[in-house]
């Protein structure tokens, strides 16, 4: 089943001199139980990509074109009351920097409880303290957090709450949007563990957002690679990582020392990314990347579909070699 | 030959609890030397005590106890020392936004050490120093750039920049704390690669500290990795990476994100807690499933177990 299913989207925002083009003509779909990673650069749209399907954007920022279908509902044309209803009940999201997400002067219990009263107020007290209590469980934590306020936890702690704050309604799709990136690597890697197995054993569907390539690595079974809004490359995770047909994939995967065989060398990208609110004409990447022809800055490539993942390209056949 | 020797460093932070006097043990008796041209890693988590050690080498902080050589030279003990040894140890540090002073051109920013050691003679000669450096970077035309202020530069510019500014000087020790951490990825290899490439060139020894254990391996010759101010264990890059003999170097590298097959993550326990007070036994006692009786009761001391590979566990030495 398709949980989400993202088509030809773009988002904007409005700036006093000129428009940020965030992100452009985006497609990708998320099947159940598939845990998709979307990595990119700081500034290459992806978190706008996460609020625009929490539809939680800021007020600058407007959809330009696409559909956003969760659960096969487009939620673009949707009630904002039926958005409410279902956001945090059907699909959530875990926030980056969990220390600003979590509000300082109420306990942790009292802030997983509001969205328990919100979308479950059937059940009664009794039954809402052993959800939580479960929860916290789940997500390795003794259940006295519940009694403490967020100073007192460290990072970690933080985190894993904002894990169980996002699954405590029982969520089909969950968005973590950085949610390990502050971390410890051991304390990274637990919370991964932890991720794989709620996949496991609710049937959870997540979507990761990360620069790390190497958390993606780590969980995910489909990627997503993005670049300045748009999408560059779309498929399996261990087809797109062992063989790359994007160069701005390949260039990517150089610039990481643990993706390396032993003797090569590291390698970034030259360059920086473009100015959003003055695109350049062509492909976006042109400018850094190492393939590029002549024809790549004058039009722009289409996605297309090859070998069973997305791409947008024109020199495949010289990046295959 | 030797360039640092460090022997039984202390540095104790006081901390004041309902009145009552703490010490955090940032770094708690640590030795270890550092060979000419030789490039050690320190692995670590955050609050394993890894920067201070960093700002205790580069002289920025009075240790507790403890000495510290510079070739040789005696530079414990006090922080007032001679311009020149100043100049051979340099520091690059964490955050280049916050490493250059808003108000001063970069330009500025690179000449006023240049100007206060006196490298070379007079002002021109300073002037096309940097010049030179900053093509030899990749920052051309130098001279567009000298002009700039630190808010009109991306983050790897700076950076880039910040390891000039070390590197202007000559220095004979560099100590480089998390100085690509800030930056993304694509910006990544290049500063590491450009900071290498100096480096190699000048002979320069250097002190990289990381919590990567990955870009560790990749550009240092010899790794120690630390935990709660203590060192746990010293060894080759490569020996490290495919012969870990601490549980806590083994807990590190079974939890770094990798496209290897695993032979499966090691437990572990609770997560970093300062140490106020001295433990006795083992510091990582509290998280280790390996942990035995005598652990909690003896403090296990850094022995050579096999050749230039030192590790202070008890279970190891069986």
């Amino acid at each position: 089943m398709r949980v989400l299913e993202i088509n030809n989207l773009s988002i904007n925002y409005q700036l006093k001199n000129g428009e940020v083009q965030a992100v452009r003509n985006v497609s990708f779909g998320v099947d159940e139980r598939d845990v998709v990673g979307i990595v990119g650069e700081s500034g290459s749209g992806k978190s706008t990509l996460a609020y625009g399907i929490m539809q939680l954007l800021p007020s600058n920022a407007y959809f330009k074109s696409g559909q956003i279908y969760l659960f096969g509902k487009n939620v673009l044309t949707s009630p904002i009351e039926e958005i409410k209803r279902n956001r945090w009940k059907e699909y959530s999201m875990v926030f980056q920097k969990s220390m600003n997400a979590l509000s300082p002067v109420h306990r942790i219990g009292d802030q997983i409880k509001e969205t328990l009263l919100i979308h479950q107020p059937n059940l009664s007290q009794d039954e809402m303290k052993k959800k939580m209590e479960r929860m916290m469980e789940l997500v390795n934590l003794p259940a006295r957090v519940l009694k403490l306020y967020p100073h007192e936890l460290s990072g970690g702690m933080m985190q894993r709450t904002m894990i169980a704050l996002a699954l405590i309604n029982d969520p089909k799709l969950v968005i973590f949007d950085e949610a390990t990136t502050a971390l410890d690597v051991v304390t990274q890697g637990q919370i991964l563990d932890e991720v794989k197995k709620l996949v496991e054993n609710l049937g959870l569907t997540a979507v990761f957002i990360t620069h790390d390539i190497g958390v993606i690595a780590e969980v995910c079974n489909k990627i997503a690679v993005i670049y300045a809004g748009k999408l560059m490359e779309f498929g399996y995770l261990k087809e797109v990582i062992y063989h790359p047909l994007h160069p701005y994939t390949k260039a990517l995967l150089k610039s990481h020392p643990f993706f390396l065989k032993s003797g090569e060398n590291m390698k970034g990208i030259p360059g920086t990314l473009p100015d959003l609110t003055k695109l350049p004409k062509g492909c976006v990447f042109a400018p850094r990347c190492e393939f590029a022809s002549e024809k790549c800055f004058e039009e722009e490539p289409e996605e297309f579909d090859v070998e069973g993942r997305k791409l947008s390209c024109f020199n495949l056949d010289e990046v295959k070699e | 030959m030797r360039i640092i020797e460090i022997r039984n460093l202390k540095k104790y932070f006081p901390l004041r609890k309902f009145g009552k006097r703490y010490y955090v043990r940032a770094v708690d008796d640590v030795s270890f030397s550092i060979e000419e041209g030789e490039i050690v890693g320190i692995l670590g988590e955050s609050g394993s005590g890894k920067t201070t050690l960093g700002f205790l080498i580069s002289r920025l902080e009075r240790e507790t106890e403890g000495n510290m050589f510079f070739r040789d030279q005696k530079i414990s003990g006090t922080l007032k020392l001679s311009k020149d040894i100043r100049r051979r140890i340099q520091l690059i540090l964490q955050n280049p936004y916050d490493s250059f002073d808003p108000r001063f051109t970069v330009g500025e920013s690179l000449f006023i050490p240049l100007k206060t050691h006196k490298v070379g003679s007079q002002d021109s000669e300073w002037k096309d120093k940097i010049y030179e450096y900053m093509e030899i970077s990749g920052l051309s035309p130098a001279k567009d750039y000298y002009e700039r202020y630190p808010h009109e530069l991306s983050g790897g510019q700076l950076q880039r920049l910040s390891i000039l500014r070390a590197m202007l000087l000559n220095p004979d020790f560099l100590v480089a704390d998390e100085c690509v951490s800030m930056l993304d990825v694509s910006v990544r290899a290049d500063i590491i690669n450009f900071l290498l490439n100096f480096i190699s060139r000048s002979k320069t020894s250097m002190m990289f500290i990381t919590h990567d254990i990955s870009l560790a391996n990749f550009v240092s010759n010899r790794i120690i990795v630390m935990y709660l101010g203590k060192v746990m264990e010293i060894a080759k890059a490569e020996e490290i990476v495919k012969n870990p003999l601490h549980p806590y170097t083994r807990i590190l590298i079974s939890y770094s994100p990798t496209l290897l097959e695993k032979k499966g993550k090691i437990p572990i326990k609770g997560y970093v807690q300062p140490l106020v007070e001295t433990p006795k036994g083992c510091r990582f006692l509290q998280r280790c499933s390996f942990a035995k009786k005598e652990c909690s009761e003896i403090e296990p001391e850094l022995v050579e177990v096999e050749k230039d590979h030192f590790v202070a566990c008890h279970e190891t030495l069986k």
